[in-house]
């Protein structure tokens, strides 16, 4: 599904200062795979998944999903392969102010069909995620972990193979967060979707079926830190 | 809290809201400059006369006035002198004559005086001795006229007077130091004797101004009218300021009635602009309130920031609307100089800039002020939405309240719109109706589009009834649609009815000109009326010419009645039509017609009659030089002129004026010549030695509709400007609202959609927003024609033609979106090349 082979990608900044933002990291996620990725601020982990959405190209290595290199695509097949195959849920959780959840939800499906089937289409994932009743809500309306899942059901609105997920429990609470990473471990595996989850949050490891640690835009032996969580880790 | 404190938060916040800010500003300055502009265009129209008058008239408080511009015997005013209680007595000559030179030719008032004149202290001849006037043989002129005209001091010139044309030279050049504001006029001064020399009026003035001694008003008025004897007039010196309201009316109603959608175009651009700052201006109320503040503190700091916009906003208004009325609306409506001395003149009172700025500090107060109230005095949570009445409700009191409004309206169109304040009142309860009606219409459109979507658009169209459906930007989505709405239903409604009043000026023009073959009348402006006598010396001439069949004398001018500057026609009995069956209100035609033809028969408009209480068969006396009791024929419209017209056969007015003179020689060619070959004829045995022009029946006709057009170009033109306005505005507010979207866009790329689609979903957006807006204020503009053409006629008394501006709709629609599509274009590419981002 997702293969990283010795990706490289580093930056010049004014004074001419190198940056090495990923620096020759390799990975993979299988299809119904939750792959976790720690890394504290800075460590590379936005990059490292603009590169694989295809917002970046990398300066040496190889990213390929379904078997595709992704810097080889046109600009125009990138944003078909963002849209159809990728599936993004964001911290920022930029839902559109003052509209449905339903609407918010289906937004990516309006490239293929109407907003009232999009609507119907989003409805049975609104109600796997524990919306059912809230789909009519307008944005501002919903609580952070609604919007979360608002924004888990926009991202699996295409019925993905990837799903890449930026720190989707950093503006939750810990019970909204552990229903958050139960939702999307279940989903990973209910639908055989491929997930890589870029967080700092040490509760994801229970749900990885891998975990990794990024440090200085490189893979590094994760060891968690159990002492502060109020649930053991398996 | 401290002035500097709050000097110092509004300096620190304006860093991070620099441009909604500067919107801001700009919005509350074009609506300040629409306002400001078409006031100072009213208050010059009506300022010119009355400086001018004031001018004139010095410390004058009487006059006797002529009724005929043949003026009466300057005997009358040793007579006047001589009358217990007067101070001064002057005599004044008046003629309108065209001066020629060799630049061109400009129609002025000719005004000969002689050293009483200088007695009575006015501004005009304040700089000049009675020595100097004395010594002066020749004209004077202001420096614009003479530049116009491109003449110097002591250099020839041409005065045309009537039919004749008189060589005279440029004695002096007036400037502002010598006759003050009055350079701006279009005045020629000259000696009376000289002036009495130049017109052929040797003995004769046209009215004395008189200055009684103090407390002695009531006994030199009567010792006037005992000398008077019914034949001239006695009136306050001012008098021609006061009835120049009358004749303007038409122009400054309809002037003041743009005014006031320019205002509300303008405000609904400023509340647009400033709705950008809001989430600005909420953080920090909200912080302010965590940090302790009180709601008086808090509104110090608000009303810091209104003060801010107010002041800056209003300033660069008014100079935009000082600039606005000169370069836009300087036009004056030239054929009211032909009854009333109209100048150039700017006049700007301080009412004019107190209602501008009014305005402007109010539209800052609300923009700021309310849509804030709720967090300002802490009655809202900090942080929590605005509570808002159940959408259902709210949309079906909007609706009822709108179809209230509509209701009313009808009923005043019903009822007939007699006053200013009817016409007012409808007017401004459809346009309520129409803000009303608004939302729930959007809504509509916007819902019926979603459903229409799917067969027959894209995702880009999807994407932008999504944002549209949004109820967080829909306060701002209705106010930039509200202010297409009104922009356009404002010029559709204006341009609707002045189209209708120019179709009806076209009809009276054609009934006026179309009597005969060719007219032979004095040069210049007074062309258009036939209203400058002259002798009747040619009459035989023309009859002498192999191709003329019949000449008959045309005869027409001015007369006061009451205080109404009243039009007088007068065709000649043979003219078929003498009054038009579209010119006709109550009465029958050919009966009308008939009567007329036998004397002592005139047709009257409707606002005199209704004023005089008179009706078609109903007698009544009409005061001219030699007063004669006249019976009513028809009523008619008033054929253009505001403030009334009597039409009467030329003999009649011959007898009523005690004089022969005519204004216009009616010419009818024999049977097989065509008009081509009679104007040559014509020409050649009239235009070499006098000062007569000679026109075809359909030139006449152009020239008559030309000058009747003039009176209400103004208001073409602040259209033209409330459209263009109201298309920036919209342009602007849609810019930066677009341009705040820039980091949702940038996740939506990161979701997969491309940029090409992003920018049409945002003109889809725009295009809705403003089709919208604009279609329903066109809908509403409209019915807002047959108010509005219902009123000039009702009114005004001026002929309108009925029609449904439907084409002037859609042009309005199409300049309006147009041009806002096309300035929201850019600010939208430029959105959508913002990089795809994960996080904001």
């Amino acid at each position: 599904m997702l293969q990283l082979d010795e990706v490289v990608k580093h930056y010049r900044v004014g004074d001419g200062e190198i940056i090495r933002a990923v620096d020759g990291v390799s990975l993979s996620v299988a299809a119904g795979e939750l792959v976790a990725l720690y890394g504290p601020s800075g460590s590379g982990k936005t990059t490292l998944l603009m590169l694989i959405a295809g917002l970046l190209t990398p300066d040496s290595g190889s990213v390929r999903v379904n078997g595709r290199e992704v810097s080889r695509l046109s600009a125009r097949e990138r944003a078909h392969y963002r849209r159809s195959e990728l599936g993004f849920i964001r911290q920022s959780l930029d839902l559109i102010p003052g509209v449905r959840a339903d609407d918010n939800a289906a937004l990516k499906l309006l490239a293929s069909t109407g907003r009232r089937d999009a609507q119907r289409r989003v409805a049975p994932l609104l109600e796997r995620l524990g919306l059912n009743g809230r789909a009519v809500q307008r944005a501002e309306q919903l609580s952070m972990g609604e919007r979360q899942r608002v924004m888990i059901a926009r991202a699996l609105s295409t019925s993905p193979s990837l799903v890449l997920a930026d720190e989707p429990t950093g503006s939750l609470d810990t019970d909204r967060g552990r229903e958050v990473l139960t939702l999307l471990a279940e989903i990973c595996h209910e639908r055989n979707v491929g997930v890589l989850l870029v967080t700092h949050d040490p509760r994801a490891a229970a749900f990885a079926d891998q975990v990794h640690a990024l440090r200085d835009g490189r893979i590094a032996h994760y060891q968690p830190d159990n002492s502060h969580l109020p649930f053991e880790v398996q | 809290m401290r002035l500097s404190t709050i000097f110092y938060l509004y300096r620190v916040r304006l860093r991070a809201r620099l441009v909604q800010e500067l919107l801001a500003v700009a919005g509350i300055a074009v609506g300040v400059a629409l306002l400001f502009a078409s006031q100072v265009a009213n208050t010059s129209l009506s300022g010119s006369v009355t400086r001018l008058t004031d001018e004139l008239v010095g410390t004058a408080r009487l006059q006797v006035v002529a009724r005929a511009p043949q003026g009466f015997d300057e005997r009358f005013v040793s007579e006047a002198e001589r009358l217990p209680g007067v101070s001064v007595a002057a005599p004044m000559l008046e003629r309108s004559v065209n001066v020629v030179g060799p630049n061109g030719v400009e129609t002025v008032d000719l005004i000969g005086v002689d050293r009483r004149f200088i007695q009575l202290n006015g501004p005009l001849l304040e700089h000049i001795s009675a020595g100097q006037l004395y010594r002066q043989h020749g004209l004077a002129l202001p420096v614009p006229i003479a530049e116009k005209i491109g003449v110097k001091s002591l250099q020839s010139l041409t005065v045309q007077i009537g039919a004749k044309n008189v060589p005279t030279i440029l004695a002096l050049e007036l400037n502002a130091t010598d006759i003050g504001a009055g350079v701006a006029n279009p005045v020629a001064i000259m000696p009376l004797q000289a002036a009495q020399s130049l017109t052929g009026m040797t003995g004769r003035v046209s009215r004395i101004l008189v200055e009684p001694y103090q407390g002695h008003d009531s006994e030199v008025r009567r010792g006037l009218q005992r000398i008077a004897a019914g034949k001239l007039d006695v009136q306050p010196a001012n008098f021609d300021a006061s009835i120049f309201g009358q004749a303007e009316g038409p122009t400054v109603q309809s002037t003041e009635l743009f005014s006031a959608i320019s205002a509300l175009v303008g405000f609904l651009f400023a509340f647009n602009a400033m709705l950008l700052t809001v989430p600005q201006r909420r953080s920090l109320i909200t912080d302010l309130r965590l940090d302790g503040y009180t709601p008086l503190e808090i509104l110090e700091v608000m009303l810091f920031d209104v003060l801010a916009l107010g002041i800056i906003g209003t300033l660069v208004g008014l100079v935009l609307g000082d600039f606005l009325s000169h370069s836009l609306l300087q036009a004056q409506p030239g054929y009211l100089s032909l009854a009333f001395p109209v100048g150039s003149q700017h006049v700007v009172s301080w009412q004019s800039v107190a209602i501008a700025t009014l305005g402007g500090l109010l539209a800052a107060v609300v923009g700021v002020i309310v849509p804030l109230r709720g967090e300002i005095f802490g009655y809202r949570p900090v942080g929590a939405h605005a509570k808002r009445a159940p959408m259902r409700i709210g949309r079906a009191l909007a609706i009822a309240g709108g179809l209230m409004c509509t209701v009313l309206t009808t009923m005043l169109l019903l009822r007939g719109i007699e006053t200013v304040s009817t016409a007012v009142l409808a007017f401004v309860s459809l346009t309520l109706s129409l803000l009303l009606i608004l939302p729930s219409t959007f809504s509509g459109i916007i819902s019926l589009v979603d459903r229409l979507q799917r067969p027959v658009m894209g995702v880009s169209s999807r994407i932008a009834v999504i944002e549209l459906l949004s109820s967080t930007t829909r306060a701002r989505s209705l106010s930039i649609a509200a202010t297409g709405a009104i922009a356009v239903f404002g010029s559709v409604s204006i341009e609707g009815a002045h189209s209708n009043l120019r179709e009806g000026l076209v009809r009276s023009a054609a009934n006026l000109s179309m009597g005969t073959d060719i007219w032979v009348s004095p040069s210049g402006g007074s062309t258009t009326l036939a209203t400058t006598p002259f002798e009747d010396r040619y009459g035989g001439r023309l009859m002498r010419l192999s191709k003329v069949a019949s000449v008959e004398p045309y005869r027409g001018g001015f007369l006061n009645v009451g205080d109404r500057r009243v039009l007088v026609l007068a065709p000649p009995k043979t003219d078929p039509r003498l009054v038009s069956a579209t010119q006709l209100v109550v009465g029958n035609l050919a009966l009308a017609r008939s009567r007329m033809r036998e004397g002592r028969w005139v047709t009257v408009s409707q606002e005199l009659a209704d004023e005089r209480h008179l009706r078609v068969g109903g007698s009544f006396v009409l005061l001219a030089p030699r007063p004669m009791a006249f019976r009513v024929a028809a009523i008619t419209t008033n054929f253009g002129w505001s403030p009334g017209t009597i039409i009467m056969n030329s003999d009649d007015y011959a007898r009523a004026w005690q004089s022969q003179d005519v204004s216009a020689y009616q010419v009818s060619l024999r049977p097989g010549v065509t008009v081509e070959e009679g104007l040559r004829e014509v020409r050649s045995a009239i235009e070499p030695d006098t000062a007569l022009v000679v026109q075809s029946a359909a030139q006449h006709e152009q020239n008559e509709i030309a000058g009747q057009r003039q009176g209400l170009a103004r208001l073409t033109d602040i259209a033209a400007l409330v459209l263009v306005a109201a298309a920036l505005a919209m342009a602007a507010a849609m810019g930066a609202m677009l341009w705040q979207r820039r980091p949702r866009l940038a996740g939506m790329k990161v979701d997969g959609f491309g940029q090409g689609e992003l920018w049409a979903a945002l003109l889809w957006e725009s295009a809705l927003l403003l089709g919208t807006g604009c279609s329903v204020g066109a809908i509403f503009g409209l019915y807002g024609q047959l108010v509005l053409s219902h009123a000039l006629v009702s009114v005004t008394g001026f002929p309108v033609v009925f029609s449904m501006g439907v084409s002037v709709a859609i042009a309005c629609i199409a300049v309006v979106t147009a041009i806002a599509l096309l300035v929201v274009a850019l600010p939208g590419y430029l959105a959508v090349q913002v990089k795809p981002a994960l996080q904001e």
